[in-house]
């Protein structure tokens, strides 16, 4: 984010804290890329992605007051997403038996490379456990370093360097048909 | 992990926008939640509030007023009860006393 951007947003959350309301929907236009696709990649469904991207910002617009700045904004966004995501597949574990290519709105596949391979990608994301499935989305989705998603996911940070590391394993291995997402999580279940 | 791997990642998630609208859907949201937390704290709903809370006031003054009403005639049947028995003490005591004189009176009286 460059600097003018920045300020934008700290100018949009000053004035969204002071109640104006078109400050709170530039602060909404200026977020809702990331909190819709982390939304999205966690639960696999478009329209349960819109909502919980809803509730996310409903709950910034209540705890507005305990927002500091442009950057704890940020951190503060990603972190109710994957929260409540978590909870929301907790609570509904048919959520992670979607798999992302059935829903055609929810690719992008305009950049260059093999678009197959990234749809299996998402789908076999899509399959690991919620909390890994978290931290390979703020690592590669949202380019975080290990110790920030450690303090996003309330997690100790060995903790994210394992589901890096078993997801990516995962991941490689299935794209290869060798290993399978049980076998790497064992006791996770489904869902953790 | 190889990097191109990594690369492919980051391409496989790639963000992406939400419908159109969606600053608007939420800003209807927000008006609409808003609007509900006003209507449950409205006027409308004030004297219901206002009347349960005096009703729970006057039951928690009456509850309050039954204790130590039943606490005063506790202690009335307590002090009533001491009484009781010291007065049987004192009526033993007494007894004893004249018990003690009336031997001596009809020796007396033979002499």
């Amino acid at each position: 984010m460059t600097d003018g951007a920045a300020c934008s947003v700290c100018d949009s959350l000053a004035r969204a804290r002071a109640g104006d309301p078109s400050a709170f929907a530039e602060l909404v236009r200026q977020h809702q890329r990331t909190v819709y696709s982390l939304a999205l990649r966690m639960l696999a469904d478009r329209h349960k992605a819109e909502d919980l991207a809803q509730e996310v910002f409903l709950r910034l617009h209540r705890n507005l007051a305990r927002v500091q700045s442009d950057v704890h904004l940020l951190f503060w966004l990603r972190q109710v997403t994957t929260r409540l995501a978590i909870d929301r597949l907790r609570r509904e574990p048919k959520y992670q038996l979607l798999p992302l290519r059935a829903d055609p709105g929810i690719a992008s596949e305009n950049s260059a490379g093999d678009p197959l391979l990234r749809r299996q990608l998402r789908d076999l994301i899509g399959q690991l456990p919620a909390a890994a499935r978290a931290v390979v989305l703020l690592r590669y989705q949202e380019d975080m370093e290990p110790l920030e998603i450690a303090t996003v996911l309330e997690m100790p940070l060995n903790t994210v360097k394992s589901h890096l590391k078993r997801s990516l394993a995962v991941l490689r291995g299935k794209l290869s048909g060798v290993a399978s997402v049980a076998a790497a999580f064992p006791g996770d279940g489904s869902v953790p | 992990m190889s990097p191109d791997f990594e690369n492919e990642l980051r391409e496989a998630l790639r963000a992406v926008d939400p419908e159109d609208g969606f600053a608007e859907r939420v800003r209807r949201r927000i008006a609409s939640e808003t609007r509900m937390r006003r209507r449950w704290l409205s006027a409308r709903w004030a004297p219901e509030a206002l009347a349960a809370s005096v009703l729970v006031a006057v039951l928690g003054v009456y509850g309050w007023e039954q204790r130590r009403e039943r606490q005063g005639l506790e202690a009335r049947q307590q002090l009533i009860e001491a009484l009781r028995v010291t007065g049987e003490k004192l009526d033993l005591a007494y007894r004893g006393v004249q018990d003690a004189s009336r031997p001596a009176s009809a020796d007396d009286a033979g002499a």
